[in-house]
């Protein structure tokens, strides 16, 4: 065979060879250190940052929202509206993490002293984490806290520009960090909230919206209140498919809706939206964090909901060591990673993040039928998101290594 | 709490394609291997995430070197042998070419394809087959040659078009077969696998691209590429390696020119006899070395000398209808304005818009990929780590955007209907994507560029040279092979062979 001629088709291995070798000899012997690409990568996900409280303020009776500023005085990171923060609560031997909305705007979080804040409410139940940040958070502590999580914000390639926002409780920070950025003109939506009460008392933030509606057309908020308040004079109720089709003049097709609330608002919420046949893609339900009571969910077993007390033993695997704690039937297994102290890490605490994916190597666990964020290939090995995850029986599990 | 032992025979740092299959081999022959991995689950860009309960694919098109069941290719024959079991599908056609003129589907097998070239060129079968043996015949000289070396006269014996083509860029070789411009499009498409504008594209690189996938077709396993890692990382971890997630690697420690441990960035230290690293070169020899005055000033030469290739960004959508229901009919479309690969090379150095696209539609090749009533459908390109280098993290929102808007467009024009009314989930994959969950260098997935300055066959033959600190081996697509899933694999071999020779040699 031939491409050119002989002596050039049987010298081309040298030949390039010895272009090689000349480009290594003309090249520079100045290390380049540089990565724009990492750099812009760690401006928007820097992983885990030290965080100092720079405010507390009372938000609604029972509500208080904290401000952050990076503890190492760095700019801010980047973030969606919408997404939620991971926080670090060191109590007693134990640390807890929670996931928290960020009820501020990301441009809040821009230039030299950014901020990003959260809001806690006092629950009814299981609310030891809110107790301690209402009566022990105060300006100056310092906290671990992962930012920009979550998939729950506007996407211009998926969503319409004209969204409306389902709210109840203290679901409304999504919407209160995305109503910021609107009126500040760094997100170009049509935004209407619909933000369900009980009472004026429990509306969170509402001088905070109400200000933002008078500066921004864009943006417009209806407070709906299910409780019987004498000299109320707006909406009454609750959010059904009669007002969420009121406020969509602009068809269910051409609107993106978005969900966040208590777990039991949801069920109501996905009934009207299949009456007013609301498309699929236009409905974004937020997770909703743990659940309340592991025996409401779907499949867990029958003979084991009165035995949630059941203390089984839990070998945790860390490299080549071992430790056994103990983990009660009705908690999750990062719960009771938390409770023995060990470090892991977690995101959502709603199975859908992967933070905590973790091995099973022996024993039985439930794991949530709402934990939708496993790999099918996953789960032919027995990772299960702990978070997410019961356990039935004694059982081994393999965690990565974390810091203490 | 003790997470280590005191003394490892090789520490593999990655936990992706290359590094667990370096481990696997080196487990194969009794070592005792520890990985580090940064993530939290194996694989690198081989993975797949979840978005509203949907699994999504994360980079894999299609997987070379593995082959049917009755003519596995190298890297099928590795799993096979291993007993790593992988629910591999068969990706039904090559591509669907949309290119100026062009509309045609082509499939794998030689002679197929060239019907094929010839079904739209007629009279050119002659010449396209004429080039697909050639390439076929390199190819398999490639594999030979990888596995034994021989002498300069007995390559020109038995390797001949392989010795006469090697100092060739593939226009160069193209050129000579003299064929019509509409038969050298449909020979162009798979450019994009490799990543250099056929002008500075080593000949060798395009006949190993083209006798592999069109030879042997190419394939997809049935739960995404994350299928395929984590039954790689199972099977290690049954074999007795250690695997730790989340373990970052900030340096490599070195004594007296010789590797002997790492640093993670809990502060562990962990000794070993050898280590292999999936880090770039360029990350190693400028930031990770302990100490640094162990790096010779030729490796910075080397590092600053070679070119980056390319990144990777996609925009990945879940669409509310099936394929069939929406007319997707091809598992692959590659759609280009130009088929002028220097041109299409050049564009990829810009942040676009961008004329040349390959796009997947997973359900084709596995029609359970999605939920029922439900497809997936990716459009990629793949720029230039130089482009993207000037995007700054106030710009990058905007820039992703603008990207992703006119793919989408030119798609939609394409398939005749707006697939932006048809977005039930939608992610976008960008190189700074790549650099957050790998590490890579620049949220470079494809390595150095394979082009006449950077050849393989002159990689080959200055390996040994390129070695700058004794038992620290590399592993990636910044080594020999080169970019691809598959290259990956023979990657982390070619790792762990230097490594198991090095054993033999110092125990004698």
């Amino acid at each position: 065979m031939k491409v050119k001629g002989f002596l050039k088709d049987v010298g081309g291995a040298s030949r390039v060879t010895k272009t090689r070798l000349e480009s290594f000899e003309n090249a520079s012997d100045r290390p380049d250190m540089t990565d724009p690409i990492a750099d812009v990568a760690r401006a928007w996900h820097p992983g885990w940052l030290d965080l100092v409280v720079s405010e507390v303020t009372d938000i609604s009776k029972t509500s208080k929202a904290v401000r952050f500023r990076r503890a190492d005085g760095e700019p801010m990171q980047y973030f969606y509206a919408g997404q939620y923060m991971v926080l670090d609560f060191p109590i007693g031997e134990s640390v807890i993490s929670r996931p928290y909305t960020v009820s501020s705007a990301p441009c809040r979080a821009r230039g030299g002293d950014g901020y990003v804040e959260i809001c806690v409410r006092r629950p009814k139940e299981d609310g030891f984490i809110a107790d301690y940040v209402n009566e022990e958070v105060k300006p100056g502590d310092t906290f671990r806290g992962l930012i920009g999580c979550g998939q729950f914000y506007f996407e211009p390639l998926r969503d319409s520009r004209t969204v409306v926002a389902i709210a109840g409780g203290v679901g409304i920070t999504p919407f209160a960090s995305m109503a910021e950025e609107v009126a500040d003109g760094k997100l170009d939506i049509d935004l209407t909230i619909l933000y369900g009460s009980v009472s004026s008392d429990d509306i969170i933030m509402r001088d905070r919206l109400e200000a933002i509606e008078k500066r921004c057309d864009k943006v417009k908020v209806v407070n709906i209140l299910s409780g019987d308040e004498p000299g109320w004079k707006g909406e009454r109720g609750f959010i059904d498919a009669r007002r969420i089709r009121k406020y969509s003049p602009a068809g269910v097709e051409n609107t993106t809706y978005f969900v966040c609330g208590p777990q039991v608002m949801y069920g109501f919420i996905e009934k009207a939206f299949d009456e007013l046949d609301v498309p699929k893609r236009r409905r974004r339900f937020e997770v909703f964090g743990q659940a309340a009571d592991v025996t409401a969910l779907e499949g867990y077993p029958e003979d084991m909901k009165d035995k949630t007390d059941t203390e089984y033993e839990l070998t945790v695997v860390r490299g080549i060591s071992e430790t056994v704690i103990p983990a009660k039937a009705g908690e999750s297994l990062v719960t009771a990673l938390e409770r023995a102290g060990i470090r892991t890490e977690t995101g959502c605490r709603s199975g859908e993040c992967g933070f905590c994916r973790t091995k099973v190597l022996s024993g039985n666990v439930f794991i949530s039928p709402k934990s939708e964020g496993l790999r099918a290939a996953d789960r032919d090995f027995g990772y299960v998101h702990a978070c997410a995850a019961y356990p039935l029986s004694n059982a081994k599990i393999r965690i990565p290594i974390a810091q203490k | 709490m003790k997470y280590y032992k005191d003394h490892y025979d090789v520490i593999v740092i990655g936990g992706a394609l290359a590094g667990l299959s370096a481990a696997l081999m080196l487990a194969e022959k009794g070592k005792d291997v520890l990985v580090l991995e940064r993530h939290n689950l194996p694989g690198g860009v081989a993975t797949s995430f979840v978005r509203g309960g949907i699994e999504i694919e994360a980079a894999l098109h299609e997987m070379m070197y593995i082959g049917d069941k009755d003519n596995r290719q190298k890297v099928g024959k590795f799993f096979d042998r291993l007993g790593i079991d992988i629910d591999w599908l068969k990706v039904p056609e090559a591509y669907h070419a949309s290119l100026p003129g062009i509309e045609a589907t082509m499939h794998p097998g030689l002679e197929t394809f060239s019907k094929e070239v010839d079904a739209v060129v007629p009279g050119s079968y002659d010449k396209v087959l004429g080039l697909l043996n050639l390439c076929a015949d390199v190819y398999s000289s490639v594999n030979e040659l990888s596995v034994r070396s021989m002498s300069k006269a007995q390559m020109l014996l038995k390797h001949e078009a392989f010795v006469k083509t090697a100092g060739y860029s593939t226009k160069e070789v193209l050129d000579s077969f003299d064929l019509p411009q509409k038969a050298l499009d449909l020979l162009a498409p798979y450019w994009i696998y490799v990543g250099s504008g056929f002008s500075d594209l080593p000949f060798t690189i395009y006949a190993v691209l083209m006798g592999e996938y069109v030879g042997n077709g190419s394939f997809i396993p049935r739960k995404f590429s994350h299928e395929m890692s984590l039954k790689m990382a199972e099977k290690a971890e049954e074999m007795g390696v250690q695997i730790e997630y989340r373990q970052h690697v900030d340096k490599i420690l070195v004594k007296d020119g010789k590797a002997c441990g790492v640093r993670t960035a809990l502060g562990h230290e962990i000794f070993a006899d050898y280590v292999i690293c999936s880090a770039y070169p360029n990350t190693v020899y400028t930031k990770m070395i302990e100490p640094a005055s162990e790096v010779p000033a030729e490796a910075i030469k080397m590092v600053n000398a070679r070119r980056l290739s390319l990144s990777a960004y996609s925009v990945i959508l879940i669409l509310d209808k099936s394929a069939e229901e929406l007319g997707i009919k091809d598992y692959s479309i590659f759609r280009g304005k130009t088929m002028d690969t220097d041109e299409c090379y050049r564009e990829l150095g810009t942040l676009g818009p961008y004329s040349y696209l390959t796009c997947i539609c997973h359900n084709l090749a596995n029609p359970d990929a999605t939920p029922p009533g439900t497809c997936s459908f990716s459009i990629t390109v793949l720029p230039r780590v130089d482009a993207w280098k000037t995007v700054t993290a106030d710009d990058y929102d905007r820039v992703k955007h603008e990207i992703a808007d006119q793919l989408v467009a030119d798609m939609s024009e394409y398939l005749g209907f707006d697939l932006k009314d048809h977005v039930l989930e939608c992610v976008i994959e960008t190189p700074v994507t790549v650099a957050r969950y790998t590490g890579m260098y620049n949220g470079c997935i494809y390595g150095y560029a394979h082009t006449m300055e950077d050849h393989i066959v002159a990689r080959l033959q200055t390996a040994d040279a390129e070695h700058f600190i004794d038992h620290l081996e590399f592993s990636g697509a910044h080594q020999i092979s080169g970019d691809g899933m598959g290259p990956a694999v023979v990657n982390g071999w070619k790792a762990a062979k230097n490594v198991l020779n090095t054993m033999e040699k110092e125990a004698e």
